[in-house]
This record gives C-alpha cells, structure tokens and sequence, in this order.
C-alpha cells in the first residue's frame, strides 16, 4: 500500500473538517447545558429556588415544599426536594439530620447513612447528611432489578425552623447529575 | 490517462449490490419476524444475548457477501475493505457511543422536545457519526494507491457505516440483555440501512475531493450534510415508530420505521448514483 503525499488543500480541507465538527459539537454541549439548567421560579412558605424547567413537579405532601423528579433520568428519577421542619430555638442541626435520618430510615428501602459532616454552602452553614437506599417497585409484577439510589440531604436551620434541601439520584447518575444540583441548591433562598 | 479511466468508471456492480443489500434487507426483516411469529422459540437469557448479537452481524454480512460477488468482476482490496469495516466499528465502540451517550448523555435531554430532537440528532448525533466514518476512510485508505477512483469513497464509507452500524446494534443488545427477535430485528436493519445511507453520502463528498479539486468547503459541507440528514431520519423515525395507543390496546409501527429507512436508502442510494454519472459525464466533456 503506497500512501501519497497530502496536499495543502488538502490538509486545509482536513482542518476545515475538524473545525467544523468541533463548532457542531461545541453549539451542541451550549444547547444541551442550555435545556439541563433551564429554571422555573418556585416560592412557597418563605423559601425561593429556581427549579428544573421540565421535570416532573408532584404535588407536595408532609413537611416538602417541593418535589421535582427528572423523568428523563435512567434508572431511578433525580429527585429534588424541599422541606420545612419546626424545630424548637435550641436544636442543634446535628439533632435534627438525626431527625431527618430515623424518618429516612423508616420511609427508605435499606436506608444507610455514608457520611455527615458539616459544611459551608455558598456562605452559610449546614448540615450535611450522605445517604444510599434501594428504589424497589411495590408492584410484584414489575420484573426488574431494584435500583440503587444515592442521596444527600442538606439541613440548615434557622431560628426555629429546618429547611432540609435533598438530592436524590440513581448511583449511575449520581456525580453526572450533581452540577445542575448545585445550580438549584445556589438557587434556595429563605 | 490511468487515473482519468479510473475516474470515468461507474462500478455498476456497485451499485447493483448496494440495491441487493437494501432488499435483502427487507428480506431477511421479513423471514426472521415470521420465523419468530411461527416458531415462537424459547430463549434463556444468554441465548437471547447470543441471537441478539448473531441478528446484530448479519446486515454487514450481507454486504460484505454481496461485496465479495461484486469484487471479482471490479478488484477491490478485500482486507482494506473488512479493515475499514471494523475500523468503523472499533471508532464506535471506543469514541462514538461514549461521547454521545456518557459525554453529551442525549437520551438525557434531546427528547425533550422536537427541537431538542432535531438539534441535538444533528449536532451531537450526526457529526460525531459522520466525523468518525470519515476520519475511518480519510486517516486510512484515503492516501492511499487503493483508493484509485471516486466511487471508492462511497464503497469504504459505506463499510465504515456498517462496521458503525453493527456496533450500534450489538450495544443496544447488550444494554437491553438481548432482544425481541421480532422488533430488534427490524431495528437492526433500520440501524444499519441508515448509517450506510449517511456515509454514503460522506463517501461521495470523499471520492470527489481526492480526485476533484474542491473548494476547500466541499469537504465540510458534505459532512454536515450527512449530520444532517442523519439527525432528521432520526426524528422522523422516532414520530413514526411511535405506538398507536386506542382502546382495544396499542400497536406497533416499527414496520414503518423500517419502510421509511427503506425509502431513505433508495433515494440515497439513487440520488448518488445519479451524481456519479453526471459527475462522469461533467468529466468525459471537458476531457
């Protein structure tokens, strides 16, 4: 197999090749970013955010504020949530994160706390709790596997009330999906 | 003179088998879905996977069977020919399916609305597709002595799609741990009549540029063309396969989407055949 010599022309037309595929890509990466970080404003109970356009909103039942599901999620639906607790003055978050996790625990298949800690979200302080949990369909005729799902709680408290903000997503989309949650967790205002 | 006959050669043969592969096609869709319907065979998981994997294989077998009749009457390297087909496929493998799947992660978004679907079948789909089936044919054979006339980018840009095309198919088994023989086998041939239909379109725009000189926009336009084409197939198949939903219960059009990919790889197939023998004509003119 002889190989020729490539032209100038050719070599332009090579370059003018990639350049084009890579400005494709990059109109594709901007159009993308621009539906996954599209927002809604939310307000309810004294608490603001700047929620998912396009995500599926339940009704909110209990102490949630707010509940969005990605529909378009595989696997278990990136969950978000809002909720407001009453606490008394004197509770510290580490108190009410043991609160949230017993609740957890006994509304969550296999519930395990990974890790709590707390931290500093964008200039304020809370409580950060660390979760896992499997996701099993209660209708015995769905015959799939039950999916695992990572979650993390973020509780701040602030004179007699918690404002506990969830991220819950499947393990597969877990790192992939927490970008855009950290848009909406910026977002939360109150 | 040597490479202004090489030039003015039609491959008729070609294109008679690129008509042969469309219909065998149809024909293989149309004997395993009956096959399935008759026979109902039971399958263990493993074995799904396996006959998955096997109906995954056999549109590119097809071709390269009809290749191979074809290439004693017109000589084309056969080795060059099944390189390029698992270059095609080993691009997908390794670059394709991970930059539009983990990368872009379109599922996640495009079909969220028509324009999403449209946008990002162009945009992500298409040019990461037709990128990766020209630079299979352009960084190989394309400098090459054996790539010696026009329709030669046709012919490796189509093995380059069908070695694509494969690996689509094996992955969307795999993923799905095998399929309904039925339904997958009508995807499969979807799959593979598309992507051949596409790069075909690549592989004129290619054989043209090395034996033409074109503007130095010839080249992009015809990938973009095929990105095109190949994210609006992608939309318009996706409205017709969808499921009639009535009360009696729901059916399914996959039939349609596989007529539709049928068309789409006539017309191609014609529409190239008919710019090839302009494009001879244009030639025997002026020379």
């Amino acid at each position: 197999m002889h190989t020729k010599q490539v032209s100038l022309g050719d070599r332009y037309a090579e370059i003018a090749v990639i350049l084009v595929t890579a400005i494709a890509l990059l109109l594709g990466w901007f159009y993308k970013s621009s539906i996954e970080n599209a927002s809604l404003p939310f307000n309810a109970s004294g608490v603001t955010a700047e929620a998912p356009s396009g995500w599926l909103q339940p009704q909110p039942s209990g102490n949630e504020l707010f509940r969005a599901v990605d529909i378009n999620s595989g696997g278990f639906g990136t969950t978000y949530i809002i909720s407001k607790i009453t606490i008394a003055d004197d509770v510290p978050a580490l108190e009410v994160a043991s609160i949230v996790a017993l609740a957890h625990a006994q509304d969550l298949l296999a519930f395990r706390v990974l890790n709590q800690q707390e931290v500093q979200v964008y200039g304020r302080t809370a409580y950060e709790l660390s979760y896992v949990f499997v996701e099993s369909n209660p209708d015995l005729t769905h015959s799939e596997l039950p999916k695992v799902v990572r979650g993390t709680d973020y509780i701040f408290v602030n004179a007699g009330e918690a404002v506990v903000v969830s991220y819950q997503a499947d393990e597969k989309n877990y790192d992939l999906d927490l970008n855009r949650f950290l848009l909406f967790l910026k977002s939360i205002k109150f | 003179m040597a490479e202004s006959d090489a030039r003015l050669h039609e491959r008729k043969h070609f294109w008679r088998d690129e008509l042969l592969l469309i219909i065998s096609m149809v024909a293989f869709v149309v004997v395993v879905y009956a096959l399935d319907n008759a026979l109902d065979p039971v399958f263990t998981p493993s074995t799904l996977l396996f006959a998955g994997v096997l109906l995954a294989l056999v549109p590119a077998g097809i071709w390269l069977v009809f290749f191979n009749l074809q290439d004693r009457a017109e000589p084309e390297p056969k080795g060059y020919v099944l390189g390029i087909f698992v270059l095609g496929a080993l691009l997908a493998a390794a670059i394709g399916i991970p930059v539009v799947e983990s990368l872009f992660r379109v599922s996640h978004w495009a079909y969220t609305s028509t324009v999403a679907t449209i946008l990002g079948g162009i945009l992500v789909v298409g040019f990461t597709q037709e990128f990766l089936k020209y630079a299979a044919v352009r960084y190989s054979i394309y400098h090459t002595d054996e790539f010696d006339e026009p329709t030669d980018g046709v012919i490796y840009a189509t093995a380059a799609g069908l070695g694509y095309a494969t690996v689509l198919n094996i992955q969307f088994v795999v993923s799905n741990g095998g399929v309904d023989l039925g339904s997958g086998v009508i995807r499969m041939a979807v799959v593979a009549l598309a992507q051949a239909a596409f790069s075909g379109i690549t592989g004129y725009f290619l054989g043209r540029a090395k034996f033409e000189s074109e503007p130095i926009w010839w080249m992009p336009l015809g990938i973009t063309l095929a990105a095109v084409f190949n994210g609006l197939f992608n939309w318009l198949q996706g409205i017709v396969i969808q499921p009639t939903v009535t009360l009696s219960g729901s059916t399914n059009n996959a039939w349609i989407g596989l007529v539709l990919a049928t068309i789409v790889a006539l017309i191609t197939t014609g529409a190239l055949l008919w710019l090839v023998r302009r494009n001879i004509k244009h030639l025997q003119t002026t020379e």
